[in-house]
């Protein structure tokens, strides 16, 4: 049992922080990446409609 | 009524400006895979965030808050497997690269493209009946949590879930993935906020000592360890590892996000770090289930743990989570918690509207229409098919999510309702991608076997979801291997030189 409780606390704490770091670092790059994505779309239609 | 005026404040602020942003992707849509895939642009950290809210919702909190109480540690085991497995779909590309070379728009288009048109539409109308019921019991589930953690009278419970649900299809219907994307941002920021949050508190409050102490006091080992714990074992483990690889690669809302994608290249890494946030998805839900068990787990004993007893009423066990919420959490932190479950719960289900009416319209209303020999739809007329679909869904799951309740417990009932399609549309696309002899007549068996499988053994005759799910695939793949080897040899394939080709055009 104490071999399973230290490794379902390891694989928590791992859980959580990659959670917690991976959500940090979508927050700054995924607005970047929205951003380019809609000035893409943008462009496609402007050549659409050219 | 536990919410105060600051509460409701944020929740509504919360509603009002997410379905704002997400009538701005009206704006973006011109052809259907704008509406479907959002133009295949999707870069990977808005494609993690798309990924994540999708499959993250107010349902996965309930469910694994479930299991957290009902099985302490030994539950992990599912979170670990379904986090890893996406992982390694992630790192190997397995399905999921070929997927994103081939340009689809759904999964069962990849049937048409394999096999055939025939194949398509079953595994179309097999795709949407086991989607759709899967999603069949989100919003009651949903409900119950907005009721017990808001205070809001359970007789308001059906208008609170049908306004929901209305504010979803709005945007959804209107601005399709576009829109989807865009709140999924929003959405996936929110709901991680009130996760960590939720989880910090839930530590505090119950205590790491306290909750070791009472697992292992209600349900010794078998709390901690899964193979020993007699509703997991072995046959659940691998049942999991394989429900979850066919999940990650052939689950319609999955899938729509690796079509998404700007590149297979950029799919792998999306599918890959998103497999860090499924280790957190599934944990720290159950960690808060456990908490729960901690500190109100005093009633009566039920399959060999007590029942949740708050303010002298007996709960269910899935209730014991949210009714922790309502306790612990004081104003202000708890308009944030909500207006993040409330968030998940928009982002999970605006996907699965999405992505069951996709199927619908792309795989079973046009395949019939051009095998009665109409002509193909105009981009336009596509897409107002596909809305109509979407309204379709919205409608069913308006009437049979807020009355129906499924048996045992939550989560087992999504896998079950999951592998009906699950099963033999996975084996169906693993031999079509990897094996050269798979043709239709196999397809047809695997999809055939793979759903009776599923239905005959768990409906009928009452057997453990396990070995259920074991039946499933495996007369899945019996089915597709004796019926390719006693068919014709497929005149085209999709592996080898051919799908080579097609992989290197898409580059």
């Amino acid at each position: 049992m104490n071999y399973w409780l230290i490794f379902w606390t390891a694989s928590l704490v791992i859980a959580a922080v990659s959670f917690a770091v991976i959500t940090g670092i979508v927050m700054v790059k995924g607005y970047k990446d929205l951003r380019l994505m809609f000035n893409r779309l943008a462009e496609q239609r402007t050549h659409d409609h050219e | 009524m536990h919410f105060a005026a600051i509460d409701w404040f944020i929740v509504v602020v919360y509603l009002i400006s997410s379905v704002a942003v997400g009538l701005l992707g009206k704006k973006y849509i011109g052809k259907v895979s704008h509406y479907l895939v959002a133009g295949r642009e999707l870069g990977t950290y808005a494609g993690i965030a798309t990924l994540a809210a999708t499959e993250i919702g107010t349902i996965t909190f309930m469910y694994n808050g479930e299991l957290g109480y009902k099985y302490g540690f030994a539950a992990f085991a599912a979170a670990l497997i379904s986090g890893l497995v996406m992982i390694v779909v992630g790192r190997t590309g397995l399905v999921i690269e070929r997927f994103r070379a081939l340009r689809l728009m759904t999964v069962p288009e990849y049937f048409e493209r394999k096999y055939s048109r025939g194949l398509r539409l079953l595994a179309g109308i097999l795709v949407a009946t086991g989607g759709i019921l899967n999603m069949g019991v989100f919003l009651k589930i949903e409900g119950e949590f907005l009721t017990i953690v808001s205070g809001i009278d359970s007789r308001y419970l059906v208008a609170v879930m049908t306004a929901i649900l209305l504010l979803e299809l709005v945007y959804t219907v209107v601005g399709g993935m576009m829109a989807v994307v865009i709140t999924d941002f929003i959405q996936y920021v929110l709901l991680s906020v009130a996760t960590i949050l939720v989880s910090i508190y839930a530590v505090y409050h119950a205590g790491w000592g306290n909750i070791v102490a009472k697992i292992s006091s209600t349900m010794g080992s078998s709390g901690f360890d899964p193979i020993q714990n007699p509703k997991f074992g072995i046959t659940f483990l691998i049942w999991q590892v394989l429900l979850w690889f066919s999940i990650h690669t052939c689950w319609q809302t999955t899938a729509m996000r690796v079509f998404s994608t700007k590149s297979p290249e950029i799919s792998k890494r999306v599918m890959t770090w998103t497999g860090f946030i499924y280790l957190g998805r599934g944990m720290l839900p159950m960690l808060w289930g456990a908490a729960a068990l901690t500190l109100f787990g005093v009633g009566a004993i039920d399959n060999g743990v007590p029942l949740p007893v708050v303010n002298g009423q007996t709960l269910a066990p899935i209730d014991a989570m949210p009714a922790m919420l309502a306790s612990m959490l004081g104003p202000g932190v708890k308009g944030v918690v909500v207006a993040g479950m409330l968030a998940a719960t928009m982002s999970v289900n605006s996907s699965y509207l999405l992505g069951w009416s996709a199927v619908i319209s792309q795989d079973i209303i046009l395949p019939i229409r051009e095998q009665m020999g109409k002509p193909a739809l105009s981009s336009r007329s596509q897409i107002f098919v596909n809305r109509l679909a979407n309204l379709f869904v919205g409608l069913f799951l308006m009437f049979w999510g807020l009355y129906y309740t499924p048996p045992g417990a939550v989560y087992l009932y999504l896998n079950i309702t999951g592998t009906i399609y699950l099963a033999g549309t996975f084996i169906c696309v693993i031999g079509g991608l990897y094996w050269k002899r798979a043709n239709t007549s196999g397809g047809y068996l695997a999809m055939l076997m793979g759903a009776a499988g599923a239905i005959i053994p768990f409906f009928f005759l009452h057997w453990s979801e396990n070995i259920t799910g074991f039946c499933a695939f495996g007369l899945a793949a019996l089915g597709l291997v004796l019926g390719s080897l006693m068919g014709k040899r497929a005149p085209t394939s999709l592996t080898g030189a051919r799908l080579e080709a097609e992989l290197k055009e898409a580059e």
